[in-house]
């Protein structure tokens, strides 16, 4: 760590190495913490977080009771015990709130103005944070499992919406409206991803095993469907490619949208290099799945090699996205773990669970060294567990 | 390769190894699943879909399999068939599955000669029109496969705390279900993950997982 410092101090090495190196060691050291907590709203399992992408500040969460809870997750008293406060609530006695469970929330991803959130009720509502009230619901036939919004587009405020039924529905936002409809798939849409490279390219994972690639802007289909053994490219192939061997319950573009993960019930994660639909063939070994429904897990961002957290039963197991490697599995949940998000300003990692609870996983810091002073560390006992004995023999 | 019992079979089969044994020898899967995928386009070996789980692959030596097809289509009606599904496709195709489209324009094969292959036991049915690669007689091999799986699962399962030192559980006497020897089982188990594999102080400790 010093030698990183010097190196960049003198300008031998590129500032961002020495941020890469510190974020990788953090989350290396990631671990439950006595003194951060986060307040207990939920009566239900949680189904859904999400971090706010402009600040890292505000996290929503979705429940299985249909309550939404937005929290504050900044640290602004000076101690380091930190429980943290729900800002406000979207509870049971909320007018609009949702009838059944809320399975996806999502900010806005250009502010905190606003933001969505999809449930089993059918619908998906788009809040203002401001005032809390619901500027527009959109309604569906079909129990809604997942719904995104690109994180980076400027030209299209379109919102995918993955139902029951095969069809993928885009809603506009600007017009109010679902504007298309993309079909090819023949179950129900578990899992809908956008990529955070490009504008229009859309992922797609469904029940029948197989995940496609779609360019919203051509009307001729999806682009590719990815098959997990690399086999030959021709049309008459396509209809039989499975990326999984089961259920394909969740999706997660690396940061940088060149590479997709892909969880599936056969209880398998594949990479696939999302450019050309190739199945990269890193071999994570067994990742527990049982869900029935999707599976939200995260990829971490900023750290020299890239680690992917998955929901394993009730623990999070972490692996290198590039190696396959295991690194570690963080237990602490007492129930399934649903859902996890991770904060790349400080290397912080939220899950949810079945347990209503979220637990903060935080960087391990060092121990503060003790100090040789004697003064100091008697002041600091609280008379209430001094010693009232003496351990001399005469009374005192 | 010399844990396979050949005389079992009486040389009827190839030597077949599976995909979990590999990674049970070689520490890394991502390195196997690299290498493994390497050998298979340069032809040395051919990757078979072994029926009872979707995940389970067979890997044969291409010499050993080409042989043993060849001798046991020996005289039959459909050799003709196989002979030239051997020559033409095989080295040109190298994956686990064929379709229907495939199979009929590239390689010029006519409806009947596919349902002679399918008979020969080369190819297995997959979905409508599209076709696993098979090994013919792989049916017994199978069964053995299965049943000896279960039953050295049920050994770790029986034991006290439901775990085994590796060194116990081969020095044991197989059961009688258990055909293709101990040590190929062991090897399918580790490294299909349904037994954790623990090293303490008295050597390698296999124990169920929790679930």
């Amino acid at each position: 760590m010093l030698g990183f410092l010097s190196a960049r101090q003198t300008g031998l090495e590129d500032p961002l190495r020495l941020r890469r190196a510190e974020s990788t060691r953090r989350v290396l050291g990631l671990e439950l913490n006595k003194d951060r907590d986060v307040e207990r709203i939920h009566g239900g399992g949680i189904n859904t977080l999400d971090i706010e992408p402009v600040e890292g500040r505000y996290m929503l969460s979705g429940g299985s009771d249909g309550v939404i809870v937005l929290y504050d997750l900044e640290n602004s008293s000076r101690q380091s015990y930190y429980t943290c406060k729900a800002v406000c609530s979207i509870g049971r006695d909320h007018p609009d709130v949702h009838r059944y469970s809320v399975e996806t929330v999502q900010w806005y991803p250009h502010d905190t103005g606003m933001f969505t959130s999809s449930s089993f009720d059918k619908t998906l509502k788009v809040w203002d944070t401001n005032t809390l009230q619901t500027a527009d619901v959109f309604n569906f036939e079909e129990t809604v499992y997942s719904h995104h919004m690109s994180p980076v587009s400027t030209k299209h405020c379109l919102v995918a919406v993955g139902t029951r039924g095969p069809k993928v529905q885009l809603c506009d936002l600007k017009s109010g409206s679902c504007s298309h409809i993309l079909q090819g798939h023949r179950q129900e849409i578990l899992a809908v991803s956008w990529s955070p490279r490009y504008d229009y390219i859309l992922a797609t994972a469904s029940a029948d095993s197989r995940v496609k690639l779609w360019d919203v802007r051509r009307a001729s289909g999806y682009l590719i469907t990815l098959d997990q053994h690399n086999g030959k490219k021709s049309q008459a192939v396509e209809s039989a490619n499975t990326a999984h061997n089961g259920k394909v319950n969740g999706l997660c573009f690396t940061s940088d949208g060149l590479h997709l993960l892909t969880v599936g019930t056969d209880n398998r994660m594949r990479l696939w290099n999302s450019s050309n639909g190739e199945n990269t063939l890193v071999n994570y070994g067994k990742v527990c799945n049982n869900s029935k429904k999707g599976l939200k897990f995260t990829v971490s961002c900023g750290c020299s090699s890239e680690f992917v957290f998955v929901p394993y039963g009730s623990t999070i197991a972490v692996y290198t996205v590039y190696s396959g490697e295991q690194i570690t599995m963080l237990k602490g949940h007492y129930k399934t773990v649903d859902c996890c998000v991770f904060q790349s300003n400080f290397q912080e990692l939220y899950s949810g669970s079945r347990d209503c609870n979220i637990l903060a996983w935080v960087p391990s810091l060092y121990e503060p060294v003790p100090d040789d002073d004697e003064t100091t560390t008697k002041s600091q006992l609280n008379p209430a567990f001094e010693d009232a004995w003496s351990s001399s023999d005469e009374e005192g | 390769m010399q844990l396979f019992p050949r005389g079992l079979f009486e040389d009827a089969l190839p030597p077949i190894v599976l995909r979990s044994q590999v990674y049970s020898l070689v520490p890394d899967r991502t390195v196997a699943d690299r290498q493994l995928k390497e050998l298979q386009e340069q032809g040395e070996i051919r990757i078979v879909q072994l029926g009872f789980d979707l995940d389970a692959h067979g890997i044969i030596f291409t010499e050993d399999y080409r042989t043993r097809v060849l001798k046991a289509c020996d005289g039959r009606p459909y050799a003709g068939a196989v002979q030239k599904f051997l020559a033409s496709v095989l080295p040109a195709c190298g994956d686990l599955s064929f379709q229907q489209d495939q199979m009929t324009q590239t390689f010029g094969f006519r409806d009947s000669e596919i349902t002679h292959l399918v008979n020969a036991g080369v190819l297995t049915v997959r979905d409508a029109g599209s076709w696993w690669l098979a090994v013919p007689g792989a049916g017994r091999f199978i069964k053995y496969f299965v049943k000896g799986r279960q039953a050295v699962l049920s050994m770790v399962r029986k034991a006290k705390y439901r775990e085994l030192l590796l060194s116990e559980l081969l020095g044991r006497r197989a059961p009688v279900v258990v055909r293709l020897g101990l040590t190929y089982h062991v090897h399918d188990l580790i490294g299909a993950q349904l037994v954790d594999c623990i090293s303490t102080t008295s050597g390698t400790l296999l124990r169920l997982p929790e679930t």
